[in-house]
């Protein structure tokens, strides 16, 4: 049973796509308030192993439980508290960013009144009633990040958030991986530039914790 | 269940119809060019067995047009990744079921109010009135079978690789009792018009089916949309 001081907790995680393991026995211990870079080539089971701790998909073998809670048996306790930005953005580039945010605050029970505010704080605030398929790249990862902060989440993971984005979008970004009282994890392939921010790296070779 | 979730869900689906109209109208002209091929094939004739064909053609209609909708609802999703985003919100993946269940089932509806004058204008405008309330209430209660059973394999073949292949390969035997309902009952509302205890049955049978794949889709969605 995992203490309330860990966040995540992953002992022994496979996952597998038919015969490939994209991950192949992952232990990992993430305590609240860390800041984990997760490191290593494409196809190392960086996206793969943060989709399984967001709960998308489910661990083929081993135990992981995020805050205590273990997955996939009580996914829907640990899901209040993760926010997800993925690869893509995960908004309908049909809706405007202010639809979108309207549609995960229904999802996630956030008063509609949190949207305006989530906008602003990523600087979309003039924007939100424009479709998101007329943003750029940037923008909408500023969306995406807007998004996956709107629950106000204690476990935050991050694909690759740096993609796309230009100096402000990168400085936006820092701001709000600076606030504190969250967990955080992050896959990159740019360790440097989260200097002063994350507290370790995590290396990952096909699927495993490079040692 | 999660009320403002499902309206949210359901509300995005009509919105990026209404502003896309990518699925009604390509279903709407799925299904009236399909009635002109037919109109000129059959010769639209009103005998017994023609009646028959007649309705057959309009749920065979009905069912591929189904299935555009419900690839096209699928892979718009699949195609931007939402799909992750969907399933890591802390709301019961069933909800989501429902929700694209509903979705499908205004689609369906919405071509149908097209498609039944039309079908009649093509086949059946030389011979008296059906029974309008029984013919609605079979067309609803179809629709809501073809809605949960397709959005249940939907999600299951979207979740594969040969997602345009699985969707029809998964979706038709399932149909096929449905289908059979369905023409059973149509048939049944045109002259001559069959006994209430008929009519009653074929809708029992509808509605059996209906709860069945609303069960399954309930129960199984959570287990099928996963890659």
């Amino acid at each position: 049973m995992p203490s309330l001081e860990t966040a995540v907790l992953c002992d022994g995680l496979v996952r597998r796509f038919g015969e490939r393991a994209a991950l192949a026995g992952v232990d990992l211990h993430v305590a609240e308030g860390e800041f984990v870079l997760v490191t290593g080539p494409n196809g190392a089971g960086k996206t793969t192993l943060l989709r399984v701790l967001a709960t998308v998909l489910r661990p083929s073998e081993g135990a992981v439980s995020v805050r205590g809670h273990e997955l996939p048996r009580a996914a829907d306790r640990a899901r209040p508290g993760i926010g997800y930005v993925a690869h893509g953005p995960l908004t309908y580039p049909g809706l405007t960013a202010r639809e979108n945010l309207e549609l995960y605050a229904a999802l996630y029970g956030v008063s509609a009144d949190q949207i305006g505010p989530a906008l602003d704080r990523v600087g979309l605030d003039d924007r939100g009633r424009d479709p998101v398929s007329e943003f750029s790249r940037g923008m909408s990862q500023r969306l995406a990040l807007a998004r996956a902060c709107l629950h106000g989440p204690s476990l935050l993971l991050l694909d690759e958030p740096t993609a796309g984005l230009d100096a402000d979008g990168r400085e936006l970004l820092r701001e709000v991986l600076a606030e504190p009282g969250r967990t955080v994890i992050v896959s990159t392939h740019e360790p440097a530039w989260f200097e002063g921010l994350a507290t370790s790296e995590m290396p990952i070779r096909a699927g495993r914790v490079a040692a | 269940m999660n009320r403002r979730a499902f309206v949210a869900l359901v509300r995005k689906d009509l919105v990026l119809e209404l502003r896309g109209s990518e699925v009604v109208l390509a279903m709407v002209t799925f299904v009236v060019a399909s009635f002109v091929l037919f109109r000129f094939g059959l010769g639209g004739g009103r005998t017994a067995g023609g009646t028959r064909a007649a309705t057959g053609l309009l749920w065979v209609a009905i069912v591929f047009t189904a299935m555009l909708a419900l690839a096209r609802t699928f892979a718009r999703e699949r195609e931007h990744a939402i799909w992750d985003g969907l399933l890591a919100a802390p709301v019961d993946r069933a909800l989501i079921w429902l929700a694209r269940s509903c979705s499908t089932f205004v689609f369906l509806v919405a071509v149908q109010v097209v498609a039944l004058p039309a079908f009649w204008l093509f086949f059946l405008q030389d011979g008296p009135a059906p029974d309008y309330g029984v013919l609605i209430a079979a067309a609803l209660l179809a629709d809501i079978g073809i809605a949960a059973l397709g959005s249940l394999v939907a999600g299951l073949a979207s979740a594969g690789r040969a997602r345009e292949v699985l969707l029809p390969v998964l979706f038709l035997p399932f149909a096929i009792p449905l289908v059979l309902g369905a023409v059973s009952a149509t048939t049944g509302t045109i002259s001559p018009q069959t006994s209430g205890l008929h009519t009653l049955e074929r809708l029992g049978y509808l509605a059996l089916y209906d709860t069945v794949f609303v069960l399954f889709g309930w129960g199984l969605f959570e287990f099928v949309v996963e890659d």
